[in-house]
């Protein structure tokens, strides 16, 4: 298939003056996911304007990535969507990932972009721990990408989230940069007004698993960081912050020591070790845990000083350590762990498949019951150095999202965590509730459309440009958001202000402009107004 | 019981066995047919190609096709399902975890309705031409054609969410922990939490008992037996119910027989609308994303469960009436 497409673009280009290759734009199916599936519509309208021969393919995601992914030969352009993470604050997983031509052949680069400019950057960026330096050269990565246009970027989503404001205090809400609402903050900060004293939550997911050293779905990590502590954690402002460390100083470049809080617990009473944390940390490298394995790689070794203190001494600087490593490794317990690893070591299993009883972490919420299809109950971890203010935090699967708006209405939840419904229905009745608050901040997240650059007729830079300018950001933000969206112009997030290149090209929606571009690359228009290839 | 019936149960019994693995191995291959990887559900910005190796050997998805599917046949044999790709858990625990909840809320809802359909087919049948019936037929079939998702979104809009009499979602509160089956049957929250679920299920199952027994009594109620005890004087109500709805609720009970064996697949429909966790969310979240284990798993046990009932009827009927066993058995030899 590759090798066939690969003589026919050849043919072409050879003879010139032959019409530009059909193209086939895959989004996922309008029932999954109704606004990629309309933006697509939109987009792909507008690319026939030009000339272009093109298909909309919709499919459901599982076959979408399973292309896309694992068959990086076989698609031309996709529609795509990055989410957010507290730990994507820090640019550096976007910039490595997306773009480094190490990823191109099976990691995460899969529109093929290989770029020797832009790798030395990437890479650049990722030791340089002088913050101005480090941002200069993240800048500069964004501006090659906004010229080279492997992506044409669409809007960061703003999720909206509903708080009932007669339980909580609306005063007592966090809104986290490049998060929103829905953060660790507001689970431990929230103050009731009344009786209602438990964080009523919902999520349509179902829950995978509850388990330290497994990455898995959203909700998942919603219910982890609650009960498992860091050294560190991202801050409302977007920045790591010392969390069960009391401190953390860098004594040279590759050299951190951190000072263990004193008196924690882990929830089954016995204490947290620095021990513990030495442990936890090795975990990731120990083969048992490779969605954790990253977040470790890099330590060259980890040395105890005294009962609180450690200093980790790092393979080569790592100008997220603070963000990828310290914010991101859950502590565990070793009394709890060794022997389960040890079982493991000797099993094709490992740590991904294995599913505590009961949790035990040093978190500021315990872990009370997993009803599968149902639900999360934690409750407060009143001994935890920064207790909640509420006693109890529960999320409720609950498929249906009519459902879900119905609920908080009645009360039945207190805090709508995820609405996948019309974003302007949630704002109508959260409007006629005096008792509704709703909240919708700009996301870390990014949708996008992807060029396969391997391939014809992507693989030329002027058809990328033509078409970033035919996607019509605006009127995708006002019509198919409803407005719960802002413009994208880069991978790093508008919401991150520090990381954020404010004089990226803009690519303004205009026929005429694209059509110019085709032109001046030595395009052509046959007399029915079917675009040509360059003839040379 | 003759050398026949015991021939015939035999028969019966490799007959069931066959059906089952047929059942066992197209299943296997057509789940692995199904475009989709299950590796596809853990692709992630940090993933990198031996990551990517290392989840297809844990899967045993490197081996070869004919390889994995003796290694999961000889497993079943042990009574060994496996283990779920997404949850890491075995399929056997998973399933355990939520078929009871499937089970309480389809055999309540199958009860309710073939009660009501039963009664409602001899009211209806006695009614004959009056605009009761017709009135009955017409409400009969509206709830039937209903989708019952539209019929569980207003029952939710009007008993949970105007009068808010009724709870809209789960098997509890959000804070309600049952500790055993037992205490949650015995819970009045349980059971508040279900009936709306229930009600949505037995509207919708209800017109086919009803319409069956309707038809069924007014082909009875002209037979010559009903006739001949109208002529010896009997009463048209002790006609009805203990003359001619004993023989017409013959093939309502088979249909009843059906029902459950088709009700242990779970209701998507009704556990989506009242996030019910049951067996059939579960298996819909199973084959989109493509967790082979745990889709064949839940398949292979209703479909288990389908071919023994089916089985204990047919042995039933053949102690309960030989002439079943022998004839069909030399019929087919």
């Amino acid at each position: 298939m590759l090798a066939a497409l690969c003589v026919l673009t050849g043919v072409a280009l050879a003879q010139g003056g032959e019409p530009v290759p059909s193209v086939t734009v895959l989004s996922n199916v309008q029932a999954a996911d109704p606004i990629e599936f309309e933006t697509t519509r939109l987009l792909v309208e507008n690319m026939r304007q030009l000339g272009l021969d093109v298909e909309h393919q919709a499919i459901p995601w599982e076959q979408q990535s399973e292309l896309v992914w694992f068959n990086r030969g076989d698609w031309q352009m996709t529609a795509w969507r990055m989410v957010a993470r507290p730990e994507r604050m820090d640019p550096d997983e976007f910039v490595f990932n997306l773009f480094h031509s190490s990823t191109a052949e099976n990691g995460y680069n899969f529109v093929g972009y290989i770029n020797p400019e832009y790798d030395a950057l990437a890479e650049a960026q990722r030791s340089e721990t002088d913050p101005e330096a480090r941002r200069q050269l993240v800048y500069d990565a964004q501006a090659i990408i906004a010229e080279d246009v492997p992506y044409v970027f669409v809007a960061h989503p703003q999720l909206p989230f509903v708080v009932r404001e007669d339980v909580w205090d609306a005063e007592t809400v966090v809104d986290a940069q490049g998060i929103g609402v829905k953060n660790f903050w507001t689970w431990i900060g929230l103050e009731p007004l009344g009786d209602e004293t438990t964080i009523i939550t919902n999520t349509s997911d179902v829950v995978q698993a509850v388990n330290p050293l497994y990455i898995s779905g959203d909700a998942d990590s919603r219910v982890t960081e609650l009960i498992w502590d860091r050294l560190m954690r991202i801050g409302p402002d977007g920045l790591p912050q010392p969390w069960a460390a009391e401190s953390v100083e860098y004594l040279d470049d590759v050299t951190v020591e951190v000072k263990l809080r004193e008196g924690m617990m882990w929830h089954d009473g016995e204490p947290v070790t620095v021990e513990d944390v030495v442990f936890s940390f090795e975990a990731t490298q120990s083969g048992e845990s490779p969605m954790y394995q990253p977040f470790g790689s890099r330590i060259g070794s980890i040395e105890i000083m005294d009962e609180s203190t450690v200093v980790f001494t790092l393979a080569e600087p790592w100008a997220a350590f603070e963000v990828a490593s310290l914010s991101k490794v859950n502590l565990i317990p070793q009394h709890v762990w060794e022997p389960i690893l040890t079982d493991l070591a000797d099993v094709d299993e490992n740590a991904e498949d294995f599913q505590e009883e009961i949790p035990i972490g040093s978190g500021p919420y315990k872990f009370v019951a997993w009803q599968q299809a149902e639900s999360v109950i934690l409750e407060a971890n009143t001994d935890h150095w920064a207790a909640p203010a509420a006693d109890g935090w529960v999320m409720r699967i609950i498929p249906n999202a009519e459902s879900a708006l119905g609920q908080i209405q009645t009360g039945e939840l207190n805090f709508l965590t995820e609405w996948e419904g019309d974003a302007e229905v949630l704002a109508q009745t959260a409007e006629a509730d005096a008792n509704l608050g709703i909240y919708a901040s700009a996301d870390l997240g990014f949708r996008f459309y992807g060029f396969n650059t391997r391939l014809a007729p992507f693989d030329d830079v002027a058809m990328r440009r033509a078409v970033a300018h035919v996607m019509p950001r605006q009127a995708v933000v006002d019509n198919i958001f409803k407005g719960f969206a802002v413009p994208a112009d880069s991978y790093v997030s508008l919401a991150i202000d520090y990381w954020h290149n404010p004089d990226l090209p803009q690519y303004e929606f205009d026929l005429e402009t694209a059509r110019q571009i085709l032109l001046d690359a030595g395009y052509t228009y046959a007399d029915d107004g079917t675009l040509l290839l360059p003839a040379d | 019981m003759s050398r026949d019936v015991l021939f015939y149960i035999g028969r019966r019994l490799l007959q069931s066995l066959f059906v089952l693995w047929v059942i066992i191995t197209i299943l296997f291959f057509f789940f692995r047919l199904a475009p989709g990887s299950p590796v596809a559900a853990y692709i992630d910005t940090t993933f990198t190609a031996e990551q990517e190796a290392s989840v297809m050997a844990r899967f045993g998805l490197d081996k070869p096709l004919h390889m994995q599917y003796f290694i999961y046949v000889g497993n079943l044999l042990r009574g060994d399902l496996g283990d779920s790709f997404f949850y890491g858990d075995s399929v056997v625990g998973l399933i355990s975890d939520v078929l009871p909840n499937t089970l309480y809320l389809t055999l309540t809802s199958l009860m309710i309705a073939y009660l009501a359909g039963v009664l409602g087919g001899i009211f209806l049948a006695a009614q004959r031409g009056k605009p009761v019936e017709r009135g009955g037929i017409v409400f009969t079939l509206i709830t039937r054609a209903a989708p019952e998702f539209w019929v569980g979104m207003i029952l939710l809009a009007i008993f949970a969410f105007q009068l808010r009499w009724l709870p809209s979602s789960g098997t509890g509160g959000a804070t309600t922990i049952y500790a055993s089956e037992v205490e949650k049957l015995t819970s009045p929250e349980f059971w508040r939490h279900m009936l709306l679920p229930m009600t949505t299920l037995a509207l919708y199952l209800h017109g086919l008992p009803l319409l069956l027994m309707r038809s069924n009594m007014l082909e009875v109620m002209d037979q010559d037996f009903i006739t001949m005890g109208r002529l010896i004087g009997y009463g048209e109500r002790r006609l009805m119910l203990q003359h001619a709805a004993r023989n017409a609720m013959l093939p309502v009970i088979t249909a009843l027989a059906l029902g459950v064996g088709y009700s242990i697949g779970g209701n998507v429909v009704i556990e989506n609308v009242f996030g019910w966790p049951g067996i059939g969310r579960l298996l819909v979240r199973a084959v989109s994303s493509s967790d082979y284990p745990l889709a064949q798993g839940a398949f292979v046990i209703i479909a288990a469960i389908i071919v023994a009932l089916n089985f204990i009827a047919d042995v039933l009927y053949s102690l309960l009436d030989p002439r079943v066993g022998s004839s069909a058995a030399a019929r087919a030899s």
